[in-house]
């Protein structure tokens, strides 16, 4: 008995590593999670500070929707993390394996269906279940029996309550279009998708910016829109801080979301084809985890010094042209200087001058031919 | 040089600022300027380009179709300049890599030298170089790069693929002064059985069959053929018509194939092997032996390159004065689209040469390919087996090679 080998049986239950790929999710350096959680809070703050100031009912799409966005409130405070959250899990919905996804796939359609169609349809149960021998009525004989089906019938119930869900989808509908930006923004992050960082970017442009704020204000009600732009009469300075901000806010976001998937691609490298990074040896591991760390780290020196000099300019160029638009002279007659064409204008003169600079400083970068 | 991601900031930086000036939109305007803002003053950072020695060492400087070859490729930092590369090693565009990459991404500091390694496959034979080498400095952000070229080239040959043959066809009746191991068909000293006969005073008695003298009772001795070194003439057909079909399943890939083969073993054998290669002009390997010689005959086939219109009767007038009386020639050639082939032929032959054909058939591959319809090919098929049976009928020795047949059972036609 004791020479006879023990013989361990596979347990039915699968394991953790092959329902989900969670090492995808915590990847294999720290570095790079860090940066992606980074990213997501920047992605979180831009956003945010975008809706404070452009209401989604200011954009074209709502102009020419007009009333049909019942329902639609978006509030920056709820809308922009539950727009992140699921575009977030969306990518925790890819990274399950094989056939779990699928399940995972069919359970969120069923429930949908299901939310959808449960207070519409009322299903009448019978008596039997299944088909089942019953006794026989009308033979006049006792104990003779025969085999029936369950009668069973669809009633059309609250029918109310169908079109108030589907008024609800349709106002979820509206939230996707709009909240596709935090949406493809978290997808990108996590998932390591450039276009879809690129994409959420466009669409905050095309989406937020193509209108003059204010429109909301001027068919809807205040508290129906959602932030108190026209009530506080904002001054283009203010404006013009906000729209730094919000242009500061995007640089971090697309350098921090793009510098992930670029050293996701660097440790990448490294892992034999097909097979896990921990075939690597230590030594192997440290090596990489170092030259992270040095590029990391030199990479935000860079960033924030570019972002400090971008800060300065930016300040620079709103204070000269206040100066220019509030001092009395030929210069503010002829031009309009408290005002975009004014800001522009003063912008210009910077870039003549940076240009001037770069003719003598820098590398000689030219664009390639296509 | 500006990256996509430097132009797509820029675009919609100006973008915003001119949509901004339509709408008269300060943060439009704001927002547009610090993303053109950041973008100008990243033009500022340094791109750098290293400085560097590059180096390959490889498994062997050649290999055969379908072989491996594993590169491993170092490159030295010798500048001052640290930061990212992007190395990328250029490939023959036949190459398959089946082990590792090509390209790189490097982190090299100051005098490190750094390697890695790719394994590849090449199912063609020809003269393949690997590199030159692009390399690729980006700043911190990706929004600009720098790009050079090193013109580090390392050239190798892929050499045709030899089968084993199972039989032996070739003969000859010119035997050389030097004895080897091709049988002449003649009754010499060898090692390969001819026939019985009777002892006669003077044989050896080693020759002694012994059990034909139990079974018939008197003397009888072995005869063996006589073995001789050959001189050998390799003849391939690298015209323009041999390019027939596609990638490795052409005429002249066979052929070149074929013609290694056929050279291993008669080298093996210690026979003399010639190699004539025509199509735009002659190009020749003349009759030596070793491996030495077969490493020269590799290298001929590899370069063999389907082009020109030679036909056969003036290849075989300008080289039958030059060649030994009665070798044996080997010519591999589909025979298609060369009217002279009957009177090269015959030439040949009434010199006193022995030609042996070995021909893949360019039509199989026109059938695979479905280019031409059925009835067009069933008859072009049929002229073909009526030319190979009127050049059989000569006495000629002829092998139809089929597609995807080895070199043996093309052999065995004979």
């Amino acid at each position: 008995m004791e020479g006879k080998p023990v013989e361990i049986k596979a347990s039915r239950i699968p394991k953790i590593d092959k329902i989900i790929n969670y090492k995808d999710f915590f990847g294999e350096y720290p570095i790079i999670f860090a940066i992606k959680i980074i990213s997501s809070l920047s992605l979180i703050y831009v956003i945010n500070e975008f809706y404070i100031y452009h209401n989604p009912m200011d954009s074209l799409l709502t102009k020419y929707l007009g009333n049909s966005l019942k329902g639609f409130d978006p509030n920056p405070d709820v809308f922009v993390p539950w727009c992140f959250a699921a575009g977030f899990l969306f990518y925790i919905f890819t990274i399950f394996k094989g056939r779990y996804k699928f399940f995972l796939f069919l359970l969120i359609a069923g429930s949908l269906g299901h939310y959808i169609a449960e207070p519409a349809i009322n299903v009448q149960q019978g008596e039997h279940i299944i088909p089942s021998k019953v006794e026989a009525e009308g033979l006049g004989e006792k104990n003779v029996t025969k085999w029936t089906w369950k009668p069973v019938k669809l009633v059309y119930d609250d029918v109310e309550e169908t079109e108030n869900r589907i008024d609800d989808a349709a106002s979820r509908l509206t939230n996707i279009i709009f909240g596709s930006m935090p949406f493809l923004g978290a997808y990108g992050i996590w998932k390591r998708k450039g276009w879809a960082i690129a994409a959420s970017i466009g669409l905050a442009i095309i989406i937020g910016f193509l209108y003059t704020p204010n429109l909301c204000l001027e068919n809807f009600e205040e508290s129906y829109c959602g932030y108190e732009t026209k009530q506080e009469e904002k001054t283009w300075n203010e404006y013009l801080s906000s729209g730094i901000f919000i242009g500061l806010g995007f640089v971090i976001y697309i350098e921090l979301s793009y510098a992930a998937i670029k050293y996701e691609n660097y440790a990448e490298q490294f892992k034999p084809a097909g097979l896990d990074i921990s075939l690597l040896t230590n030594a192997q591991r440290k090596s990489v985890s170092k030259t992270l760390r040095t590029l990391f780290v030199s990479y935000l020196i860079n960033l924030a010094v570019i972002l400090f000099v971008t800060f300065i300019i930016a300040e620079v160029v709103i204070n000269i042209n206040k100066y220019l638009a509030t001092s009395d002279g030929q210069i503010q007659d002829s031009i309009e200087l408290q005002g975009p064409y004014g800001i522009v204008f003063t912008s210009l003169l910077f870039f003549l001058l940076l240009g001037i600079i770069r003719m003598f400083i820098g590398p000689d970068n030219k664009m390639k031919e296509a | 040089m500006w990256s996509k991601k430097a132009a797509a900031v820029a675009g919609g930086a100006i973008f915003l600022t001119l949509a901004g000036l339509i709408r008269l939109n300060y943060l439009f305007i704001s927002a547009g300027l610090v993303m053109l803002t950041f973008v100008v003053i990243s033009s500022f950072l340094d791109v750098w380009m290293p400085n560097v020695k590059i180096r390959r060492e490889t498994t062997s400087d050649n290999i055969f179709e379908d072989g491996t070859m594993s590169v491993k490729f170092i490159i030295k930092n010798t500048g001052l300049g640290i930061g990212f590369v992007e190395i990328y090693d250029n490939l023959p565009p036949q190459a398959r890599i089946i082990k590792g990459s090509n390209y790189t991404l490097l982190y090299m500091k100051p005098w490190q030298e750094v390697s890695f390694e790719y394994s590849l496959k090449l199912p063609l034979r020809g003269h393949y170089h690997l590199g030159p080498v692009k390399m690729r400095v980006k700043d911190a952000f990706d929004l600009f790069y720098s790009e050079k070229i090193e013109e580090s080239i390392h050239s190798f040959s892929v050499f045709p693929q030899i089968e084993v043959l199972e039989e032996q066809v070739i003969t000859s009746r010119s035997p050389k002064l030097l004895s080897g191991a091709m049988p002449l068909n003649v009754i010499g000293t060898g090692t390969e059985f001819y026939s019985l006969r009777e002892f006669v005073p003077g044989d050896s008695l080693r020759s002694v069959n012994w059990k034909a003298l139990a079974k018939k009772g008197k003397m009888m001795v072995n005869e063996t053929v006589r073995e001789d070194v050959m001189d050998v003439i390799l003849l391939l057909d690298a015209r323009e018509v041999s390019a027939v079909g596609g990638g490795k399943d052409t005429p002249l890939e066979m052929s070149c194939r074929a013609a290694a083969t056929y050279a291993k073993q008669l080298l093996d054998e210690r026979n003399n092997v010639a190699l004539m290669v025509y199509g735009e002009t002659i190009e020749r390997v003349d009759l030596d032996r070793g491996e030495h010689h077969l490493f020269k005959i590799l290298t001929a086939l590899s370069s063999a390159k389907p082009q020109g219109n030679l036909k056969l009767e003036i290849v075989m007038k300008d080289l039958l004065p030059h060649l030994p009386s009665g070798s044996p020639i080997i010519l591999f050639s589909s025979l298609d689209d060369d009217h002279t082939i009957a009177e090269a032929f015959t030439s040949t032959v009434s010199r006193g040469f022995t030609i042996t054909t070995i021909s893949p058939s360019s039509l199989d591959f026109e059938e695979r390919m479905k280019r031409i319809p059925m009835e067009p090919l069933l008859i072009a098929k049929i002229e073909r087996d009526n030319m190979i049976s009127e050049l059989r009928s000569f006495g000629l020795q002829v092998g139809d090679w089929k597609y995807g047949d080895n070199v043996n059972t093309a052999l065995q036609e004979i």
